[in-house]
């Protein structure tokens, strides 16, 4: 009696009746152990890409040094005048203000808008985007006015034996 | 048959471990403390050969209690 399901209907030709799917989801424990174990893999191959990112910080590639490039002479830029250079690139265009006898100041002068290239406005003692009217404070790189709302990316810059170079790209601090 | 449920509780011993030193990575990472991340993401792959250790036992036992019956 008992075995009545068990019994298989047609020896010669048993495709459809033998399948048996009691039980096919249920979770015991092994099944949840084996998941456990799948998210510690998960959470070890997630951790890699940090270690990575703070290896490289650790060994100071983010923060790298270009080489130091000759700007302008100091006797050719008086004070509250501006200069236009490329750094590090030779696409990566670049200003680089005098604001009083040993201040200078530079910037990478892409707006972080739409990268229209921002000019130093004398009078005003303003840096200016002449696309969107973005205006940016000349001591700091902050955006003062319009659309922007990242700082300029400032150039650390050194006066040397009566010359004016480029010596890196300070880091983006969000 | 009687099933032990150290391994069960181990392993969510070692998820909890996991949750807790991912969390301290990322906020290593961002406070800048790049050795501690280092440690952390390590600490965090080491855990997983763990787990599989503390299932491949749990799975012998098993066998084991299997041919008792």
């Amino acid at each position: 009696m008992s075995d009545k399901n068990k019994k298989i209907p047609y020896d010669e030709d048993n495709y459809t009746h033998n399948i048996n799917r009691n039980n096919e989801r249920k979770l015991d424990r092994r099944g949840f152990m084996k998941t456990l174990v799948g998210a510690a893999g998960v959470f070890a191959v997630s951790s890699l890409p940090w270690g990575t990112l703070a290896a490289k910080e650790l060994m100071g590639l983010g923060d790298k040094e270009y080489k130091h490039k000759k700007i302008t002479d100091v006797k050719s830029i008086a004070i509250g005048d501006a200069v236009d250079f490329a750094f590090p690139g030779e696409h990566d265009s670049a200003i680089l203000i005098r604001l009083s006898e040993n201040h200078y100041v530079a910037y990478q002068n892409a707006c972080t808008h739409l990268r229209c290239p921002v000019f130093w406005d004398k009078k005003e003692e303003e840096m200016i985007c002449p696309c969107h009217h973005g205006k940016f404070d000349v001591k700091t790189g902050t955006p003062i006015a319009g659309p922007p709302r990242r700082p300029l990316p400032e150039i650390q810059v050194k006066v040397d034996k009566g010359a004016v170079y480029a010596v890196r790209v300070k880091r983006y601090e969000a | 048959m009687k099933r032990s449920y150290v391994g069960v509780a181990l392993l969510c011993a070692i998820l909890m471990l996991n949750i807790i030193f991912t969390q301290y990575m990322v906020h290593q990472y961002f406070f800048e403390n790049y050795k501690n991340t280092i440690i952390a993401a390590a600490v965090n792959v080491i855990l997983f050969p763990v787990a599989i250790y503390i299932y491949k036992r749990d799975k012998k036992q098993d066998k084991g209690m299997k041919n008792h019956e």
